[in-house]
C-alpha cells in the first residue's frame, strides 16, 4: 500500500518536474527543476531497491552534473527568448514527428498485447549475497570480478581530466600578481639603484 | 519488494525539516501581515537599484574557468561514490580489491597531479 | 582468478597505460619542451604492445582456453592481428603530427599521450568477448578521439569537428548501450559466450531489436552507411594528422569489433544480421563512390573513400564464413597503409607559409613540381581504386571472393560494378596532378617523417606488396580461424 503511494508520488514528480524542464522559460529554473526530479528518480530507484543507484543519482547527478548544468548555462551567451521565437514556426513539424512516434509506441504496445510479438522472457541468473545489501553486493563483484574494467573506467575519468584541461585550459600570459618573494628580498640597494652624473644638455641613457 | 520500514527515521526526518522550515518561512510573513501596514503600488514594488532603473540583464556571463572546475569535480565526485561500495564490501572482496581501490585511485593521483602541475587549479 | 595469466593476457594494455601514466607526468612536469621526446617515448611503447601482441599472436593455440578475467578479454590471434595494425597506424600517425602543429605552434606533450590511451581503448575494444569491456574500450577510445579531434582548440573547424563527433559518438554510443542492455536482458548475460549458448536456437523480437541496435551503434562506429553522415566534416575539420589516425586505427577496431559481435555472439544468428551488414555494405560503396564525385576538398574525398572501402570490407563480412573474416583482415591490411600514405601525402602538400593544399586547384600540375609525391599519390590512388598491378587489387580480390563463395555473386556482381564508379574520383586525383596546367603557388619541403611514412606505404601498396601474399594471407587464416572455435 505504502509502496504503491509512493511510487505514484515519485512518479508524478517525476514525470511533473521534466516536464517544468522543458517548460519553464528560464534555463536556471529548468536547471532546478532537473534537479528535483534527479531526486525523485532517486526515491524510484530506492522503491525497486538499487540502493546504489539511487545514492549515484544524488551525489553525482545532483551534486556534480546539475552544478555543471548550471554552469554552462551561465557561460553560454544565449538569448533563450530569441530561441524560442521560432518555435511557432518549427511547431508543425514537431507536432508530425510527435504523432508518428506515438502511432509507432500506439502500434507497438497494441502489437505486443495482442500476442503478435513475441518478446522473449528477460532471464537473469544475479543472486544478491544473502544477508547483505545491495551496495555490498554490487562491490563484491565490482572490485574483483570487474577488477580489470573498474581500472579501465579510472583511465577513462582520467582521459576525461586531461580533455577538459588540454582544450579549455590556457597559460596565464602575463605574470601579473605572482610576486616572487626572494627576489624581492634579495634585491640590494647597489644593484637596485644606479648613479648617473648627466652632462649638461646630452640626457641619461640608462 | 524492499522493506521500507528502515526508510522510516529519514521520513520522519525530512517531515520534520519540511514542516519547521515552512514554519520559519510562513509564520514571519503572516504575522507581518496581520500586524503591519499593507498597501503596495507599482512603485514600491518595482526593484531599487541606488535611483536608477535597472538597464541589463542581472545574469552575467560566467567564466570558462568555472567550467574547468565542475569537470574535475565530477570526476573526484565519482571516484568518491566509487568509495562506498568498496568501504561496505571490503571483507567480501579482501586483498584484490584493497588492491584494486589503491591502483584506481592511483590512476586519479596523477591525474590530480597532472592538473596541479599544469595549473588548472590555479585561478589567476 | 588466475591473476598471473589475466594480466600477461592484457600485458599490452597494461604496459600502454603504464607507459601513458609516466608520459603524462613527464608532459605536466616538461610542458611543450620535450613534446617531441614524449612522442617518441609514446611511440616506443607502442612498437613494445606490437611486439608484445606479435608474441601471444604466436603462441596462441587454435583451441578455447580459459579468457582473462573470468570471461571479460580474449587474447587470440583474431585480436592479436587487429592490434598489430592498429598499433602500427597509431604509430606512424604520431610519426607524421608534430611537424604539422609545430608550424602554428600548437603542439604539446598531451597529444602522444592521448593517442597511447585511445590505443589502449582500441586493445580493449578487439579483445573484447564481454559486452562490458567492449564499452568500456569503446567509450575509452571515443574520448580520446573526441579531445583530438578538436585538439587545434583556436582553428573554428577543428572545434567545430569535436563537438559534432562529440555529439553524434554519444548519440551512437547510447543507441549500442540500448541495444546491449536489451541483448543482456534477453541473454542472462554479458559475455559472449553465454549469448552465444543463449541465442543458439532461436531468440524472440526482443533481442533480435537489441541485435540490430547493437549493430546500428557500431555502424556508425566504422562509419558505414546510413551512419556515416559525419564522416566527412569531421574528417575535414579535424587536423589531417588526426584525420589519418581517425581513417586507420580506429576504424580497423570497430570493424574488428562488428565482426567479433556478428561472428561470436550472434553466430547463432546469422540470418539476422546478414541482411542488414548487406544492406550497409553496398549501400557503403555507392554513397562512398557517388558522394565523393562533388568534392572539391581532397580531405573530404579521403573521407568518402573511407565510407566506400568500409562498404568492400563488410562485403567480406557478409559472407560470414572464415575465408570471409580472413579477407576482411587481408584488406584492412593493405587498407591501412594506403590510407596513411594518402594522409602522409596530403601532409607533406603545404606552400612556404606553412598553408595546406587541400583542393584539387591547389594540387595542379603536382607532378612538374613535386614528381616523387605525385608518383606516391598515383600508386596509392591507382591501389585505392583497385586497378590489377597494385596491391589494393589483392584486397578487393579476395573479399569478392569469399562473397563468391559462400554464394553471394549477386552481391559481389554489385560491388563490382559500384566499384568502377569510385574509380572515377581516383582517377581524378591522377589527371588535376599529372595533365593539369600547374599553379604558381610554392611547396614547401618536407620533414624526413613524412618521407619515411610515405614511401613505406608506396612501397607496400606497389606490386612489390605481392610478396607479403603469403604470409599476410597465412596469418589473416589464423586469426580467422580463432572466430570459428566451436562452443
Amino acid at each position: 500500500m505504502i509502496q504503491t503511494l509512493a511510487f505514484y508520488l515519485f512518479a508524478v514528480l517525476v514525470t511533473a518536474s521534466a516536464t517544468m524542464v522543458i517548460l519553464s522559460r528560464n534555463p536556471v529554473h529548468s536547471v532546478l527543476w532537473l534537479i528535483l526530479s534527479f531526486f525523485n528518480a532517486a526515491g524510484l530507484m530506492v522503491l525497486v531497491g538499487a540502493e546504489f543507484i539511487a545514492l549515484l543519482l544524488v551525489i553525482v547527478y545532483v551534486g556534480a552534473v546539475a552544478v555543471l548544468f548550471l554552469f554552462v548555462v551561465m557561460m553560454l551567451d544565449i538569448d533563450f527568448s530569441e530561441l524560442r521565437a521560432g518555435f511557432m514556426k518549427n511547431f508543425p513539424i514537431g507536432v508530425a514527428i510527435a504523432v508518428v512516434l506515438l502511432t509507432e509506441l500506439v502500434l507497438g504496445i497494441g502489437a505486443y498485447r495482442a500476442g503478435a510479438l513475441q518478446l522473449g522472457a528477460p532471464t537473469g541468473d544475479a543472486v544478491p549475497i544473502p544477508g547483505r545489501g545491495n551496495i555490498d553486493s554490487l562491490g563484491a563483484v565490482l572490485y574483483t570480478d570487474y577488477l580489470f574494467l573498474f581500472e579501465a573506467a579510472g583511465i577513462i575519468l582520467l582521459v576525461a581530466m586531461v580533455g577538459a584541461i588540454v582544450l579549455t585550459h590556457r597559460e596565464q600570459k602575463a605574470t601579473r600578481g605572482h610576486q616572487n618573494i626572494g627576489k624581492q628580498v634579495r634585491r640590494n640597494p647597489d644593484e637596485a639603484t644606479v648613479m648617473k652624473q648627466p652632462e649638461v644638455g646630452a640626457g641619461v641613457e640608462l | 519488494m524492499v522493506d521500507l520500514s528502515q526508510y522510516l527515521p529519514i521520513l520522519l526526518f525530512l517531515f520534520i525539516a519540511l514542516g519547521l522550515s515552512a514554519l520559519f518561512v510562513f509564520l514571519p510573513m503572516g504575522v507581518s501581515r496581520l500586524t503591519g501596514a499593507h498597501n503596495p503600488d507599482a512603485e514600491k514594488l518595482s526593484e531599487y537599484e541606488c535611483g536608477f532603473p535597472a538597464f541589463e540583464d542581472p545574469r552575467s556571463q560566467f567564466d570558462v574557468r568555472f567550467y574547468l572546475i565542475a569537470i574535475l569535480f565530477i570526476v573526484f565526485d565519482l571516484e568518491a561514490a566509487f568509495l562506498f561500495p568498496w568501504a561496505v564490501s571490503l571483507d567480501l572482496t579482501g586483498w584484490p580489491g584493497w588492491i584494486t581501490m589503491m591502483i584506481f585511485l592511483g590512476e586519479l593521483a596523477v591525474g590530480l597531479a597532472y592538473a596541479w602541475k599544469v595549473g588548472a587549479l590555479e585561478w589567476d | 582468478m588466475d591473476y598471473t595469466a589475466s594480466l600477461y593476457a592484457t600485458g599490452a594494455e597494461i604496459g600502454l597505460s603504464i607507459a601513458g601514466l609516466i608520459l603524462l607526468l613527464v608532459s605536466a612536469w616538461t610542458g611543450t619542451r620535450y613534446a617531441r621526446l614524449v612522442t617518441i617515448l609514446a611511440a616506443a611503447a607502442l612498437f613494445g604492445a606490437m611486439i608484445f601482441s606479435g608474441h601471444l599472436m604466436a603462441e596462441s593455440t587454435a583451441e578455447l582456453t580459459g579468457d582473462a578475467f573470468g570471461g571479460l578479454f580474449r587474447a587470440d590471434a583474431f585480436a592479436g592481428f587487429a592490434k598489430i595494425l592498429i598499433y602500427a597506424a597509431t604509430i606512424a600517425c604520431l610519426v607524421v603530427t608534430p611537424k604539422f602543429f609545430d608550424a602554428r605552434r600548437q603542439y604539446r606533450s598531451e597529444y602522444p599521450v592521448l593517442m597511447l590511451f585511445g590505443a589502449v581503448g582500441m586493445g580493449m575494444m578487439v579483445s573484447a568477448v564481454d559486452l562490458l569491456t567492449l564499452y568500456i574500450g569503446l567509450e575509452l577510445s571515443s574520448l580520446a578521439s573526441y579531445v583530438l579531434a578538436s585538439f587545434a582548440r583556436d582553428d573554428m573547424r577543428s572545434s567545430e569537428a569535436g563537438l559534432k563527433y562529440f555529439i553524434l559518438g554519444a548519440l551512437a554510443s547510447g543507441i549500442l548501450l540500448y541495444g546491449m542492455s536489451l541483448v543482456y536482458g534477453f541473454a542472462g548475460s554479458t559475455n559472449y559466450l553465454a549469448i552465444r549458448i543463449a541465442f543458439a536456437d532461436g531468440f524472440g523480437t526482443g533481442a533480435m531489436f537489441g541485435v540490430v541496435f547493437v549493430l546500428a551503434g557500431l555502424a556508425f562506429k566504422v562509419s558505414a552507411v546510413p551512419f556515416h553522415m559525419w564522416t566527412p566534416d569531421v574528417y575535414e575539420g579535424a587536423p589531417t594528422p588526426v584525420t589519418a589516425f581517425f581513417a586507420s586505427a580506429p576504424k580497423v577496431a570497430a570493424v574488428v569489433v562488428l565482426a567479433r559481435m556478428a561472428l561470436d555472439p550472434f553466430a547463432g544468428q546469422i540470418a539476422s544480421w546478414q541482411q542488414i551488414v548487406i544492406f550497409a555494405a553496398l549501400a557503403s560503396i555507392v554513397v562512398g563512390a557517388l558522394g565523393a564525385i562533388g568534392q572539391n576538398s581532397l580531405k573530404r574525398v579521403l573521407a568518402y573513400s573511407s565510407i566506400n572501402n568500409v562498404g568492400f570490407i563488410l562485403i567480406g563480412l557478409a559472407a560470414a564464413s572464415a575465408a570471409g573474416a580472413s579477407a576482411m583482415l587481408v584488406y584492412l591490411a593493405i587498407y591501412v597503409p594506403m590510407t596513411i600514405g594518402s594522409f602522409a601525402a596530403l601532409l607533406m602538400l603545404r606552400d612556404e607559409d606553412g598553408n595546406a593544399l587541400e583542393t584539387f586547384d591547389d594540387i595542379a600540375g603536382l607532378v612538374t613540381r613535386r614528381p616523387a609525391i605525385a608518383w606516391s599519390l598515383l600508386l596509392l590512388m591507382f591501389s585505392l581504386a583497385g586497378i590489377p598491378p597494385l596491391f589494393g587489387f589483392w584486397g578487393k580480390f579476395v573479399v569478392f571472393q569469399a562473397a563468391v563463395e559462400a554464394d553471394m555473386i549477386a552481391l559481389a556482381a554489385i560491388g563490382i560494378a559500384a566499384s568502377v564508379i569510385g574509380a572515377f574520383y581516383y582517377l581524378k586525383f591522377v589527371k588535376v596532378m599529372f595533365f593539369d596546367d600547374r599553379t604558381e603557388r610554392g611547396i614547401a619541403t618536407s620533414p624526413a617523417g613524412h618521407w619515411a611514412v610515405l614511401i613505406l606505404a608506396a612501397v607496400i601498396v606497389s606490386p612489390l606488396g605481392y610478396l607479403l601474399t603469403q604470409p599476410l594471407g597465412a596469418w589473416a587464416d589464423r586469426a580467422a580461424t580463432s572466430l570459428f572455435i566451436p562452443v
